[in-house]
């Protein structure tokens, strides 16, 4: 009856009570550049034991390009992977839709904003895998030149200010910040004055508190203090610190990876977003992306499987300790790692800090989407380009805002 | 009998690929576009009659409004300079003598590239401090020293031609000899008056904003312009190709016979090469019409270098619709503009024929 070598074998097994061979294969999908090294590593060098033990084979498939379109296109045509990445800037359109299942119960050991940011209708539907706040990345070598005294922790707005426009006169080829009139960037200072995006009938208003944020961003060009991002020949902040054309960036941690190839013996240093003044609170964005697994999916259970280990602390202490992501574990913030003083392990260390500011809001604008921002984003432009003064500017976001979020 | 039957199958059988892809992916698509545009379908859910409401929508969201501005806007102008260019640079390689084929190839050179590398370079000339900004700055800086040498140009070139044709008939305005020689003094008298300190040269610390604006010029945004002059860099090479191969078929005894009957360049461009390209032109409008209309790429590749008012089309919107950032596809309103960017295509392509160029030559 056995007298085949595989049915002996498979035999065997289940005699030997081993996972039986025939093993779940699960997709699963993220985007390229250095997540390919961090998901590949995690696969090979971390979890592949345990995915052998539960029987489950992994086939990951990155994606290049416009990764939410293969993800909604996926879905839509039934193609889409058993478990990809969701950011939090369009997962709710993938949950909303029916097509995220939820992933875990158990959300103790995760950073609380960051389970909140995915929670839909009073369920986790995703698992967070990593995360992003924004901080004060500068080129200490700059600040030594120009004989300025290093940004802080303990900054103001104003404080800041002041030492942006002293490097600029001491240094005038230097520019003291890089900016983008975005709201990516300059939200962290509206948020710190105590202002929230979206009041509690669901509408936006832009009172007082978000005028004197803006006026303060927009007025940073023209106090001498920055430079726009476009006027130094980049796209974004981390363009003009590699360049050493600005001494100061907002970015989030992502910037080190950026600078590890263009600017590698940069003496990089990272403070925490500075306060308002008047508040004295400190306000930042969280960028968030997390696991999800597709409600098609016909290994649904495997690939919940596989978002808990790679999600689990092993795995991200691995990608902490190789300084690719911060991990969303609440339990990592105390890494040894995290308290070295290379500059990757300086700038996380803030990163993670910043999770805890005053006023703390997701990257995420409800239904609307990022059409959100296009009116605030063109106010900041109009004003710091000088084609329109604040009132006008910010008079046509408000109303372009009350269209918006009438329906 | 049996002959003409076999000769109708053989062409049935000819076309049946052709209307097969046609019934797919044109028949077919356009009947569901239709249908989801009278529907609330977001790719996920079960789609459900809403009735005219996406077209009501469109008709009321300030976006679609600009884009549709911003589309005739730019299909208008890029159709008209581009098709008067391409005439002009096949014109003008079609009568180089030496160098012909590396001239052609110059000329054609931009085409080969593609559309999104292109506004990538554009982009970089485009830049508030770039090139573009540069060339409008070394203009506004010399310009007494430009509108002197115009000016000395235009009267060397006027005492030349008035003093030839006082002895003998037929000198043209624009004589290569002339103009040479005109070209020469004026720019001897600039120079000396340069050297002598009587033009001054204005500093200036020029930042244009040519894409990241929401400044208008004229009807169109600022942003757009830019744009069309990037699209018609891109696109003229072709259409300038189509004119050629018309110049070509054009017999060489019209002309001939013209210059004995006394007929100057002009005459000849104005009353044969016009007309008989006519064909030619027809498609050329026709083509640059139908894709200034449907014109995407360049603006999806500018992204977040130009605000979206100021650079938003009719085909860009249906995209922002079906694929918004961070929200929900809006299915039923980017068929709705599917539909009424087809429609709109179709309506000026059928006035173009009816008023505009016709499609046969006289």
């Amino acid at each position: 009856m056995l007298s085949c070598p595989a049915g002996a074998l498979a035999a065997a097994t289940m005699l030997a009570g081993l996972p039986a061979f025939a093993s779940d294969t699960v997709r699963i999908s993220g985007w390229g550049g250095s997540e390919v090294a961090i998901v590949n590593g995690l696969l090979t060098d971390v979890l592949a034991e345990k995915l052998a033990k539960e029987g489950i084979t992994v086939k990951y498939e990155p994606v290049d390009g416009e990764f939410s379109q293969f993800i909604v296109n996926g879905l839509s045509a039934g193609t889409a992977p058993d478990l990809f990445y969701v950011d939090i800037f369009w997962a709710r359109s993938v949950f909303s839709a029916g097509q995220a299942l939820p992933v875990t119960q158990d959300v103790s050991g995760f950073a609380a904003n960051l389970v909140e940011a995915f929670t839909y209708e009073g369920k986790v539907y995703a698992i967070p895998k990593d995360f992003n706040t924004l901080a004060v990345h500068f080129n200490k070598d700059i600040f030594d030149d120009a004989g300025v005294a290093y940004p802080s922790d303990g900054d103001t707005w104003k404080t800041l200010q002041e030492k942006l426009v002293a490097v600029h006169k001491a240094l005038p080829e230097v520019d003291g910040l890089c900016l983008v009139p975005e709201y990516a960037r300059f939200g962290a200072f509206a948020l710190s004055t105590g202002w929230t995006p979206f009041d509690s009938w669901g509408k936006t208003m832009l009172d007082q508190r978000f005028r004197r944020a803006f006026d303060f961003y927009t007025g940073l060009v023209k106090s001498g203090a920055a430079v726009l991002a476009a006027d130094a020949g980049q796209s974004w902040a981390g363009g003009c610190l590699a360049s050493e054309r600005a001494a100061t960036a907002i970015e989030g941690a992502w910037i080190i990876s950026a600078l590890r190839d263009s600017a590698p013996n940069m003496n990089l240093g990272t403070v925490r977003m500075p306060k308002d003044p008047e508040s004295g609170k400190r306000g930042n964005i969280v960028f968030t992306v997390g696991w999800t697994v597709n409600a098609a999916s016909k290994v649904s259970k495997a690939a919940i499987k596989v978002a808990g280990l790679l999600t689990s602390e092993e795995a991200q202490q691995w990608v902490l300790e190789q300084g690719l992501a911060l991990p969303s574990r609440t339990g990592l913030a105390d890494n040894p790692w995290l308290r070295g003083d290379r500059p990757e392990q300086m700038t996380s260390r803030v990163i993670f800090e910043g999770l805890s500011d005053d006023h703390v809001m997701p990257y995420f604008f409800g239904k609307v989407g990022g059409s959100w921002m296009q009116p605030i984003n063109a106010a900041l432009n109009s004003v710091i380009l000088g084609e329109a003064d604040a009132d006008t500017a910010l008079a046509s976001a408000q109303s372009a805002l009350d269209r918006m979020l009438a329906n | 009998m049996a002959r003409a039957r076999s000769e109708e199958r053989s062409g049935w059988l000819f076309i049946l690929p052709f209307m097969v892809s046609m019934a797919l992916f044109f028949v077919y698509a356009i009947v569901r576009t239709a249908y989801y545009s009278f529907t609330d379908f977001d790719l996920f859910k079960t789609p459900s009659f809403v009735g005219l409401s996406n077209y009501t929508a469109l008709v009321s969201d300030e976006l679609f409004l600009t884009a549709l501005r911003n589309t005739i806007g730019f299909s208008l102008i890029v159709t008209t300079v581009q098709t008067a260019l391409a005439l002009a640079l096949a014109v003008l390689v079609n009568h180089a003598v030496r160098a012909r084929g590396p001239v052609r190839t110059v000329f054609y050179l931009p085409s080969i590239m593609s559309s999104a590398a292109m506004t990538l370079i554009f982009l970089w000339l485009f830049q508030r401090d770039g090139f573009m900004t540069a060339i409008v700055s070394i203009v506004l800086a010399y310009l007494r020293h430009i509108l002197l040498f115009l000016v000395g140009v235009a009267a060397v070139q006027g005492a030349l031609v008035l003093n030839a044709r006082r002895r003998y008939e037929g000198v043209s305005i624009f004589d290569p000899f002339f103009l040479l020689v005109a070209a020469a003094s004026a720019l001897a008298l600039v120079v000396a008056c340069a050297l002598a300190g009587l033009l001054p040269v204005f500093d200036n610390d020029l930042r244009i904003s040519w894409l990241n604006t929401q400044q208008r010029f004229l009807f169109m945004p600022v942003t757009l312009w830019s744009v069309a002059l990037m699209n018609v860099f891109t696109t003229v090479p072709t259409l300038m190709l189509l004119f050629l191969a018309g110049l070509q078929s054009i017999p060489n005894a019209l002309y001939d016979a013209a210059e004995i009957d006394g007929a100057n360049a002009f005459q000849r461009f104005r009353h044969i090469t016009v007309p008989a390209l006519r064909p030619v032109t027809f498609a050329v409008v026709t083509m640059g019409i139908i894709g200034t209309l449907q014109m995407f790429d360049q603006v999806a590749v500018l992204g977040d270098a130009a605000p979206l008012a100021s650079r938003a089309t009719l085909a860009y919107y249906v995209y922002e619709n079906a694929f918004p950032a961070g929200a929900s596809s809006r299915i039923g309103m980017a068929s709705a503009a599917a539909l009424v960017l087809g429609i709109l295509t179709i309506a000026v392509v059928y006035v173009q024929k009816s008023v505009g160029v016709k499609e046969r030559a006289e």
